[in-house]
Parts: C-alpha cells; sequence; structure tokens
C-alpha cells in the first residue's frame, strides 16, 4: 500500500516527463501529461501490482472561450490505499484526435465512445467507434457539449442505422427487446443473439433518454442548478444532489456544519434503506415469487412515508442545499425515526428467512447471471454489483465524505457474483443502514444546520466529488465558469460503468432469467443517458 | 409453510394505510370523462417513459403495491400498448423517444386515452428548451388528463385516475 507521496514519487521516477500540479481535492494527486505518454502511463498505473488503478472517470473539457484547447482527464483509483491520481493532457488548437486507451484498459470503453460523441473528439485506436450516446439519426457534426453549441438548438434528422453485432449460423436467432418495456420500467434496448434458450451475446443500446443534463447545467449558477442534480436519477436524489452539493461546497470554500453532515447520511441511508427493500422484492416478484414483493412493497412504502413526514417529499427532493441541510430533524424525529426502524428490522428479518428458505426461489438465484471478479475489476464495476463480484469497496469507508468518519460502516461482501449474492448485499446492507441510523442518533451533535456561501468561486477552478449511493460511486466534477456560472459539469451515476458489464454476466442464461438479472443489478437508464 | 400464514396473519390487512390524495389540481374535462366512462369497470394501462428521471415511475410502481393497490379498482397494467385502454406518458419527450412514443400510441386501440403524468411530461419541467428534448407530450400526441407533480404522490394519482372513471358512458 504505496502512501500518497510514495506514489507520486514513484511516478514522477518512472515518467520523468510528467509534470505535478497541485491536488484538486483531498487525498488526491494531479499530473500534466504529454498525450502521446498517456497510453504507457496509464497502463502502468493499472497494471502495477502496488498501484492497480481503477479507472474511476473519464472526462473531456472544451476551456474555450477562456483558452483554445480541450482538456482530458483520467482518474484513477488506487485500490490498497483509495489515493485518486488524476492525469490530464491538452489537445491543443485543431487537434481533435488523442489516443485511445481502451485496447488494455477495457473501463475506458463507453467513456471514450460518450467523449467522441459530446466532444467530437477521437480516440485512436478505439475498437468500436459506433455512436453511443448520438443516435444515428442526429445529424453529422452535432457534438452537443462544444461551447460554440448552442444549449437550445433545435436538431434535425438524419438517415442512420446502427449496426449491431450479429451471430450468425443455423438455429440462432435474433431477438431485439425494447426500447419501451413490459413492466413499469425505464426506455432502453436489449438485443439478444439466441440458439434455442441460452444467451450467446447480448448488445445493449442505450441513451433514448438523454435529456441534455450536463448541458443544461452550464446553463446554470453553482448555486442555483442543484435541482437539476436532484433529477438526473430520480431513485438517488439525495445521492446525486449530496455529490453536487459537496463539490460545489470545495468550490466555495464553505464548511458544512457538523449536524448537517449527521442528518445527510441520515438522508442517504433512508434512501439506501427504501430503494434496497424495492429492489430485494422486485428480484422475488421476477422469479414470479408475488408474496415476498408484497411485503418488501409494503416495508418501502413505510420508508417513503417516513421520508414524506419528515421532509414533505418521498424521495426527500429539497432536503439538501448547499452549505447543509434546508429543515433540521429534531431529537424527538429521531426517535420516531429509530422506533420505525425498530419495527421495520424483526418485519424485514422474518421476510429474509422467508425467502431463503424458498427452495424453487433459491434454484432460481443461485448460478444465475455470474459477474465473475476478473470481468468485473477489467470493468471497473462497483456499487451493489461489485461488493457481489469481490471488489471491496465502499465510498462511505475508504473516503468518508458527510459522518461517516465518525460512522464506521462494515461493508458487506461477497465472492460469487450471482444474483443470490447481490440479493445478500443488499439484504446485508439494509440491516448496515438500520444500525448506522441508530449509531447516528446517539452521535450527532446540537448546532447549526447551514452555513451561507460567503465568496464566489474563482473561473477555472475544479474539483471532484464522490459519495456511495445505494447502487454506487456517484462522482461529480465541477468547473467554475464566469459570474459564478458551472463551465462545465460532469456527471457519473454508477450505472455508466455498470450496465456494460450486464452483458457478460448474462452469457449462457437463458432469456427468461434476463429479467431476474437485469433487476439484481437494477441499474438506472435515466442516470446513464444523462 | 406455517411461518408464511403466521406472517400473513400478523400483518393483516395494510391496503389504506396512506394519506388521501385532494382534489385533482387539474380538472378533468367532461368529454373526456364520458370517454373514460368505457373504462369504468377494468382500465388498462400502459406506461411510456419518454425521458423521465425515474420518480414517476417509481410511483407508479408504488401504486400496484399492497398499500394503494390499484387493482382493487379494476385497473392494472398491460404488457403491450395492444392490449391498453390508456397510455401514461411520462417525462419530457426526448428527441430519441420521439418516434417510439409516437409507434406505441399508433398502436393503442382506439378509443384511448393519454394521461400525461408529471410535470415533465406536461411542460418539459426543467428540460424545456433543451436541444435533446422535443417538447411536452401534447406537441406529438393529443393528450387527455394531466396529473403535475415532481413527482405526483401515488394518492394524488390514484384520486385523479378515479376521479377521470367517475363519469358515466
Amino acid at each position: 500500500m504505496p502512501e500518497a507521496t510514495l506514489c507520486d514519487d514513484v511516478l514522477k521516477v518512472a515518467f520523468p516527463a510528467i509534470q505535478q500540479n497541485a491536488p484538486v481535492c483531498e487525498k488526491s494527486s494531479h499530473f500534466v501529461v504529454p498525450k502521446d505518454l498517456l497510453p504507457a502511463i496509464t497502463h502502468y498505473l493499472h497494471t502495477q501490482p502496488n498501484f492497480r488503478g481503477r479507472l474511476t472517470l473519464l472526462w473531456a473539457c472544451d476551456h474555450r472561450p477562456v483558452r483554445d484547447t480541450y482538456g482530458l482527464y483520467y482518474l484513477f483509483t488506487l485500490v490498497g490505499s483509495h489515493h485518486w491520481v488524476v492525469l490530464s493532457t491538452e489537445l491543443i488548437g485543431n487537434d481533435r484526435l488523442f489516443p485511445s486507451i481502451t485496447p488494455h484498459i477495457h473501463a475506458a470503453h463507453w467513456y471514450e465512445r460518450e467523449i467522441r460523441d459530446m466532444f467530437g473528439l477521437i480516440p485512436q485506436g478505439h475498437p468500436d467507434l459506433r455512436r453511443l450516446v448520438r443516435h444515428e439519426h442526429w445529424p453529422k457534426g452535432t457534438h452537443p457539449l462544444r461551447k460554440d453549441f448552442p444549449w437550445d438548438r433545435v436538431l434535425g434528422r438524419q438517415q442512420g442505422e446502427h449496426h449491431f453485432r450479429h451471430i450468425e449460423g443455423e438455429g440462432v436467432f435474433i431477438v431485439p427487446v425494447g426500447p419501451i418495456h413490459a413492466g413499469i420500467i425505464e426506455s432502453g434496448h436489449f438485443r439478444f443473439s439466441v440458439a434455442g434458450e441460452p444467451i450467446m451475446q447480448l448488445e445493449l443500446r442505450h441513451f433514448w433518454k438523454h435529456r441534455g443534463v450536463e448541458k443544461l447545467f452550464e446553463q446554470q449558477t453553482l448555486i442555483d442548478a442543484l435541482p437539476l442534480a436532484e433529477r438526473v436519477s430520480g431513485d438517488t436524489t439525495v445521492g446525486h444532489s449530496l455529490a453536487y452539493c459537496q463539490a460545489v461546497e470545495t468550490l466555495l470554500h464553505l464548511e458544512v456544519p457538523r449536524r448537517a453532515q449527521y442528518l445527510r447520511s441520515l438522508f442517504l441511508e433512508l434512501e439506501r434503506l427504501s430503494n434496497h427493500l424495492g429492489d430485494i422484492g422486485a428480484m422475488c416478484n421476477d422469479t414470479a415469487y408475488a408474496l415476498a414483493h408484497a411485503h418488501c412493497g409494503r416495508m418501502k412504502e413505510r420508508i417513503m412515508q417516513l421520508n414524506d413526514r419528515l421532509t414533505g417529499s418521498r424521495f426527500l427532493r429539497g432536503a439538501i442545499r448547499v452549505g447543509g441541510v434546508t429543515r433540521d430533524i429534531d431529537n424527538g424525529r429521531l426517535t420516531e425515526i429509530v422506533e420505525e426502524l425498530n419495527r421495520i428490522q424483526p418485519d424485514f428479518s422474518e421476510v429474509g428467512a422467508i425467502i431463503f428458505a424458498n427452495a424453487s426461489l433459491t434454484d432460481r438465484l443461485e448460478t444465475t447471471g455470474i459477474l465473475h471478479e476478473r470481468t468485473a475489476w477489467d470493468h471497473a464495476v462497483m456499487g451493489v454489483v461489485g461488493r457481489a463480484s469481490g471488489m471491496n469497496c465502499d465510498l462511505r469507508r475508504d473516503r468518508p465524505f458527510a459522518a461517516y468518519d465518525a460512522l464506521p460502516v462494515n461493508v458487506a461482501l461477497y465472492r460469487y457474483g450471482d444474483v443470490r449474492a447481490r440479493l445478500r448485499v443488499r439484504g446485508d446492507e439494509i440491516h448496515e443502514s438500520i444500525r448506522l441510523i441508530r449509531e447516528l442518533r446517539g452521535k450527532i451533535p446540537d448546532g447549526p444546520i447551514a452555513n451561507e456561501p460567503s465568496c464566489s468561486p474563482n473561473p477555472g477552478d475544479w474539483t471532484l466529488s464522490a459519495v456511495e449511493g445505494w447502487r454506487g460511486e456517484i462522482l461529480y466534477m465541477v468547473m467554475a465558469g464566469e459570474g459564478g456560472r458551472i463551465h462545465r459539469c460532469k456527471v457519473r451515476d454508477p450505472s455508466f460503468v455498470n450496465w456494460p458489464a450486464i452483458q457478460w454476466a448474462v452469457l449462457g442464461n437463458i432469456i427468461p432469467d434476463f429479467p431476474l438479472i437485469n433487476k439484481s443489478f437494477n441499474l438506472s437508464y435515466a442516470g446513464n443517458d444523462l | 409453510m406455517f411461518r408464511i400464514i403466521k406472517k400473513s396473519l400478523t400483518i393483516g390487512v395494510v391496503t389504506g394505510q396512506y394519506q388521501k390524495g385532494g382534489t385533482p389540481a387539474v380538472p378533468v374535462v367532461p368529454e373526456v370523462k364520458k370517454k373514460a366512462g368505457l373504462f369504468k369497470r377494468s382500465f388498462a394501462i400502459r406506461e411510456v417513459d419518454t425521458g423521465s428521471c425515474n420518480a414517476c415511475e417509481m410511483e407508479m410502481n408504488a401504486l400496484m403495491n399492497p398499500v394503494y393497490d390499484a387493482e382493487q379498482f379494476g385497473i392494472h397494467i398491460a404488457a403491450s400498448p395492444r392490449h391498453a385502454d390508456a397510455l401514461i406518458v411520462t417525462g419530457p419527450v426526448t428527441v430519441n423517444m420521439e418516434r417510439a412514443l409516437k409507434d406505441a400510441h399508433k398502436q393503442t386501440p382506439d378509443p384511448k386515452l393519454v394521461i400525461a403524468l408529471g410535470d415533465c411530461a406536461i411542460h418539459c419541467g426543467m428540460f424545456k428548451g433543451c436541444y435533446a428534448v422535443t417538447g411536452p407530450v401534447e406537441r406529438h400526441i393529443p393528450v387527455d388528463v394531466r396529473i403535475p407533480g415532481c413527482p405526483p404522490r401515488p394518492a394524488d394519482i390514484l384520486e385523479a385516475l378515479s376521479e377521470l372513471r367517475k363519469g358515466r358512458p
């Protein structure tokens, strides 16, 4: 486990051409790298046993009108020390080419295609340059995140067709599903190649719900953009608004009162509870076990109604603000929450016992949709899905935010990577969240609940912020612009990383198990499509 | 087995344990009520998401849980627009979903209702004017009922749906 300074020194010795900049946030290092050195240094960071850097985020930024350059930024998390290493490089003037790192770091696959669509920068050597975000009917040359692209432009329509990968042979069928699905779920397209029942290949076609969120952020000021962050993915309202607020607070050098930090943790755990309860029920429902679905739906509804009583919103919208939280939860209310959870916990334990005592249910869950540890690592999978496949990562423990420095988290970890493991992770996390909320009530200090921002950010300053939402790591990169506006805001929901991994988890499974596998991942389409 | 029965007996009936919604914020037009009267006893809904944030979907899902239990009013979710009496559309219509929405609408047999659920479907909410959004639902297909809210509570959705089906054919 290399210490932070040591890792910086090792990198500088290995690559003398790189130049170290001031870090953008805590526990991180920032290096400026010459463009042609990128593949070598990323490969080194990713594979060196001392580092084992996991590609956490890759984003681009149009620096115009300040400078005529595009910036490219690579964020790696070192697995041992959870230290962040940011590598950045610049494309100057009319340069539109950058070397692709996908051939040796698979996790960069979608990021580089996204950059190509949104900025028109071309990753040279990328194995798959089909369009990702822009569907084929978008006119040529539309790259929405370029600064010369007006946010309210009306797009034309051109002819075009997406070429799916396909398998040919006797008895091989193609099964297209979506974008509108049979249940009440979001829109996305899945294309299966099957021979009989088993799935030979699955290809995803997403981004049907692309709403231009990142461009809309750039039209707003740092303070006013919070409602937009809450609506990136509706079921992760707290996760996204908290990650956004943390980034803005770093830029404004704003200290958050201790009580507010505890309340933020409380909201995040309540969100985790309601979603995990709903997911466990929905997974049981996909095996046609309606009884567990009904019980879990009932418990989830109790948490949603509790949220409503606490903040006036079932999704805890408007609960968090820049500088703190909007309303206090007094100690009487905290006791009410803990009493409600004390009633839910034994209730849930009983349902859990019923679920795992059911042989036909277990038969559907075990060995279904296995995501191997190696595949999970190659895709940089994290969150609930990662923890079911042996990826030992949880930001609440690894890079504590809000009040988690005072609330140690026991991380649920399973290695088998099947649907049952993902169900077990969720079950364990429900008990852990309830334990955390109890502990939180005992430790929460009195005091103010918000601080007012007093200064304005320096144009060009940027920072990163990360929150462990109920799905996994939510990352925000916010760069301040002129007059308190946002120059660039990169949003990364965990779904964006975990979606491609599902294509590998389904292989060899039968089509009727796909809804179950998909539900066990339960990824957001809205947060992925942005 | 006994554990399951015991659990069901100790929990009892939870249906109706929620705060009732108020009268619908947007009143239903008499012509629409007349049309909806056909579906008084049985109402099959197809939900189409054209770019919502998923909160409206979650509230629609909540409608089917034991607490709200919309099935008791004859409301159920159809798996295909061809089996539906009404489309519930959520979210601003994105550039990529425009065709799919029109297709789904075409495939729904007449007479049909279109319900715009949530602020985004009604007036695009905070996504108004963006390059990736083509406009509210009514720009593409005729809308009969509007249920505002961001997202609307399940109790409000239920209230609006029962108000709608009070009319006589």
